[in-house]
């Protein structure tokens, strides 16, 4: 009886989105705990995942559901930056912070979200809001 | 799965910094000491960080670098630079030649970690922070 909820596409997306927010704020943890250590490259959530996701809604259509399922959001180090200082650590401390302030408003943006879908299911079990 | 995200990292983090500052209140606080238990000038210490792998996330995530590791302190070594000498026939700890060897503690370095080592523990506290308030909201869902 609840399935409509709990397979609805949104739904699905936004516990993966969780799940990929939880992991950043995992990956930002430790780059800023090795912000000093020599030769560190710093982590972020693996771009196959973003790439995944984009190609599922690539084509207008909305992907079917239980087709999120197996996107896996994983740890890998972040190609994308160069290290700049001479001992090869790619951590800047701001970019960091700034990364987490962000992911910080995604999470609670998703906590929404999903805190939403289960009032709905509620209200529609006892007949009244709240 | 634990509910305040990476804060084992952070913690580590911390601590590590927390010794890197006692050192450094060490280094100051003997800066003009011309004899130590050896008998010789202090010699200024440094803090080796190393880096922990926490965990990995099966071949796959080995295979990607994607480990998650936290920082320790490797060891405290002795900064080896020879202190500077000076000529103060005057001075207990002087020589037959008359000249005094001081500690190779430089105080504008010791400031200047001082502030780094001040600004990373900050950072690694608002990670914390962060943490905690992520852990919160997590527990709101549904509410």
């Amino acid at each position: 009886m609840i399935e409509p909820v709990a397979n609805s596409v949104n739904y699905q997306l936004a516990r993966k989105l969780l799940d990929a927010s939880v992991m950043r704020q995992e990956a930002i943890s430790a780059n800023i705990a090795n912000a000093e250590t020599p030769g560190y490259r710093r982590l972020d959530v693996s771009a196959d995942f973003s790439r995944a996701l984009k190609a599922q809604f690539a084509s207008g259509s909305r992907p079917a559901p239980g087709a999120l399922e197996s996107l896996r959001p994983r740890l890998a180090e972040d190609p994308s930056v160069r290290a700049v200082r001479p001992d090869g650590n790619s951590v800047e401390i701001e970019t960091e912070l700034m990364e987490m302030s962000r992911n910080r408003v995604d999470h609670e943006f998703l906590t929404d979200l999903v805190s939403r879908h289960i009032k709905q299911l509620k209200m529609a079990i006892s007949g009244h809001a709240s | 799965m634990d509910l305040l995200t990476g804060i084992e990292a952070t913690n580590g983090a911390l601590g590590a910094q927390r010794t890197r500052l006692d050192v450094i209140a060490q280094n100051i606080a003997n800066a003009r000491t011309t004899r130590g238990p050896d008998g010789k000038a202090y010699q200024r210490r440094v803090v080796n960080f190393e880096s922990e792998l926490l965990r990995t996330q099966g071949a796959a995530g080995r295979a990607a670098g994607g480990g998650l590791s936290t920082v320790r302190v490797a060891g405290v070594g002795i900064d080896p630079t020879p202190g500077q000498r000076v000529n103060d026939a005057g001075h207990p700890d002087a020589d037959a030649q008359g000249m005094v060897t001081l500690p190779n503690v430089n105080l504008a370095f010791e400031m200047v970690d001082l502030i780094t080592a001040s600004r990373a523990y900050e950072a690694n506290l608002s990670v914390a922070k962060n943490a905690r308030q992520m852990a919160l909201k997590t527990l709101e869902i549904g509410k």
